[in-house]
């Protein structure tokens, strides 16, 4: 049976992820507020608030992929910011010391969490709530429940002030002579090297594998522990990214910061047309997943649409794009 | 944010009865508070998760640390109604000398405050109301009043920019809160109600959730589609500075007035006194005072029904000395 190439091409995930996209950029030119759509600089606002969300998004994609889910994304990147806040704005610690320290720390937590999974074989759902629950109670218990910020109260309930170092406006800043914020890049830096990871090296063909038949992976020698270790390492690793960007993007850790946004990330790999089943899916979708909602915020946000109707458009318009790319069977 | 997980029935239980007996150990010490003895005040919070309420318990506990005679419990309801009645009927059973409760709403928390009132308990309800008249004293603050400062406050503001002038009206952006709560509701009519009649043009409004992050996402927006904003109004201090950081990155700061509301120590007014805000009007907490009525009741004095809190504003020329009292 033949088929003609362009049927081919529709047939492909990433086509029909860039449908959806195509399908939302078309309602914000027809609902442009008045031309603001049509301005570079509304992209790159949307570019900017969707970097977070979209490098939770790769984290998340890796972990789908290898067949898991991780729900305690948001949690770590709160964690991570209280931390980055407390080491550079109240400790005064060099700013590499306290990326190290940081990056870290996401790791460690995305490590218990896939220990918990590949080594207790406790489900992903579960081993990753309890995480969320429990990242979110160390970002309280760290900060106090206050936010870190450059007001430092002493015992004698006054404030002194410390000074914003360097490196948070220099994530906070913008490149190409203002027209690209410098998180967008970070996210397009994790996407590259989720991408790497998932076409270049071995260890992503062991993700493919875990996700899609585990019994056939384990029985064809991939180690299967060791994969899905790695990938929630991965996974608060990137938590740790995003939770430095929303610090230096806030000017201070918020310990409730990333609440829910792991149902953001979830959404994001998902209108892509990631599988949530895993053993499939690929960054390319994540990364359009991530502009289809990112355009979905910002059209909605420019046209100062109410919160009610916001929340069913964006319901709405995902099953639509989720509809878009479902394949047919021929 | 889904609820923790539950704890195992077994284990609670026996938690439950240790800290029974615990309590019951306390309580019968509390039973006659005379000298060198402690009375117990269970303090219940609604929701530890926003930076105002962790305000409130340490303005509470701070007031408390002068008088050694007092002893807090604090409960945090984490934002679930049924998990704060539970923490009520706890305070209850424990038989704790006075209750401070911070209600997350007021119909289904009524009966248990009022359980708590009939048992002979005194209650102080801080913040938000309970129906009826089943406590001792409600201390809070009137956000429509404040709303309503801050708004003329603005309007007088704007009336003096040559920019709002020579174009014969002002263009302000709204920063609201959760619009489905009331103190949202509340920031909203009174503002609108002291900017009426005024040549003030809202431009541009959005729910923020009372969240940073979506106020500079919507800033951003606001900035896009208006060339020309002069004062942006936000209901909250995270609000406002997500607002400021937005206009910052357009370059546009300069040319815009930021008034908020809440005003904590360590938001609104450390904003004011870094020159982000060109306002902030103070949502008072009535942590203090709750403590200082508190203390007259225990001992036997009378305190009014209803005590309204006085707010203050603060500006750039008058934080250093603590800010002014609203007239």
């Amino acid at each position: 049976m033949k088929t003609s190439p362009l049927r081919r091409l529709m047939e492909t995930p990433s086509f029909r992820a860039l449908l959806a996209l195509a399908l939302v950029v078309a309602i914000g030119c027809a609902f442009n507020a008045g031309g603001a759509f049509f301005h570079w600089n509304t992209h790159r606002d949307m570019l900017r608030q969707v970097s977070v969300y979209g490098i939770l998004a790769c984290g998340m994609t890796l972990v789908i992929i290898s067949g898991g889910i991780d729900l305690s994304v948001g949690s770590v990147l709160g964690l991570c910011a209280v931390l980055f806040a407390k080491l550079t704005l109240h400790q005064g610690e060099s700013p590499w010391i306290a990326l190290a320290l940081v990056l870290g720390a996401g790791t460690a937590i995305g490590l218990g969490s896939g220990a918990l999974v590949a080594k207790f074989r406790i489900q992903p759902f579960v081993a990753t709530l309890a995480m969320m629950v429990f990242a979110r109670g160390l970002a309280k218990w760290i900060s106090g429940g206050q936010k870190i910020s450059q007001a430092i109260q002493q015992p004698d309930g006054n404030f002194t002030y410390a000074d914003l170092p360097g490196i948070f406006r220099r994530i906070d800043a913008r490149i190409l002579w203002g027209n690209l914020s410098v998180v967008t890049l970070i996210f397009l830096g994790c996407v590259l090297l989720s991408w790497l990871v998932l076409t270049r090296l071995r260890y992503g063909r062991y993700l493919y594998a875990a996700g899609g038949n585990e019994e056939a992976a384990r029985l064809s020698g991939v180690p299967l522990v060791a994969t899905k270790l790695l990938a929630y390492g991965m996974s608060g690793l990137f938590g740790a990214i995003a939770g430095i960007c929303q610090a230096a993007q806030e000017q201070q850790g918020d310990p409730e910061a990333g609440t829910s946004y792991e149902l953001t990330a979830i959404a994001i790999a998902v209108i892509g047309g990631n599988n949530l089943m895993g053993g499939r899916g690929g960054i390319g979708l994540t990364l359009l997943g991530a502009l289809t909602i990112g355009y979905l915020e910002k059209i909605l946000s420019i046209n100062a649409v109410g919160e009610s109707s916001r929340l069913m458009l964006t319901g709405g318009i995902i099953v639509a794009a989720v509809l878009l790319q479902r394949r047919r069977r021929s | 944010m889904p609820p923790p997980p539950n704890q195992i029935p077994v284990l609670k239980s026996l938690l439950s009865l240790a800290a029974l007996s615990l309590l019951t150990a306390t309580v019968a010490q509390a039973a006659a508070p005379k000298h060198g003895q402690k009375w117990i005040i269970g303090v219940s919070q609604c929701n530890l998760g926003e930076p105002w309420r962790v305000q409130m318990n340490e303005d509470i506990r701070k007031a408390a640390e002068a008088h050694p005679e007092l002893q807090l419990v604090f409960k945090d309801a984490q934002n679930d109604t049924l998990r704060q009645r539970d923490q009520i009927e706890e305070f209850i059973d424990a038989e704790v000398d006075l209750l401070i409760v911070s209600p997350k709403e007021a119909a289904p928390l009524t009966p248990p405050v009022s359980a708590a009132y009939h048992s002979g308990i005194p209650v102080i309800v801080l913040d938000r109301k309970v129906l009826g008249n089943d406590f001792t004293q409600f201390i809070g603050a009137d956000n429509r009043k404040i709303g309503k400062a801050a708004g003329a406050w603005a309007a007088q503001k704007l009336a003096s920019l040559p920019r709002a002038k020579a174009r014969g009206n002002a263009l302000m952006v709204e920063l609201t809160g959760l619009m489905t709560s009331t103190p949202a509701q509340d920031r909203l009519a009174g503002f609108h109600e002291a900017i009426q009649g005024q040549p003030v043009d809202i431009i541009f409004s959005a729910d923020t959730q009372w969240l940073e992050p979506n106020a500079r996402t919507e800033m951003e927006s606001a900035l896009a589609v208006n060339p020309q904003i002069d004062l942006v109004y936000a209901h909250n201090d995270p609000a406002a500075h997500g607002a400021f950081l937005a206009a910052k990155a357009a370059g546009r700061e300069k040319d815009i007035v930021f008034v908020s509301i809440d005003g904590l120590p360590q938001e609104g007014q450390v904003y004011v006194r870094q020159g982000l805000l060109t306002a902030c009007f103070e949502y008072p907490t009535g942590g203090r005072e709750a403590v200082d009525n508190a203390l007259k009741i225990l001992n036997g004095g009378s305190v009014p029904r209803t005590l309204t809190l006085n707010s203050r504003f603060f500006t750039p020329e008058n934080v250093g000395q603590g800010g002014a009292w609203l007239p």
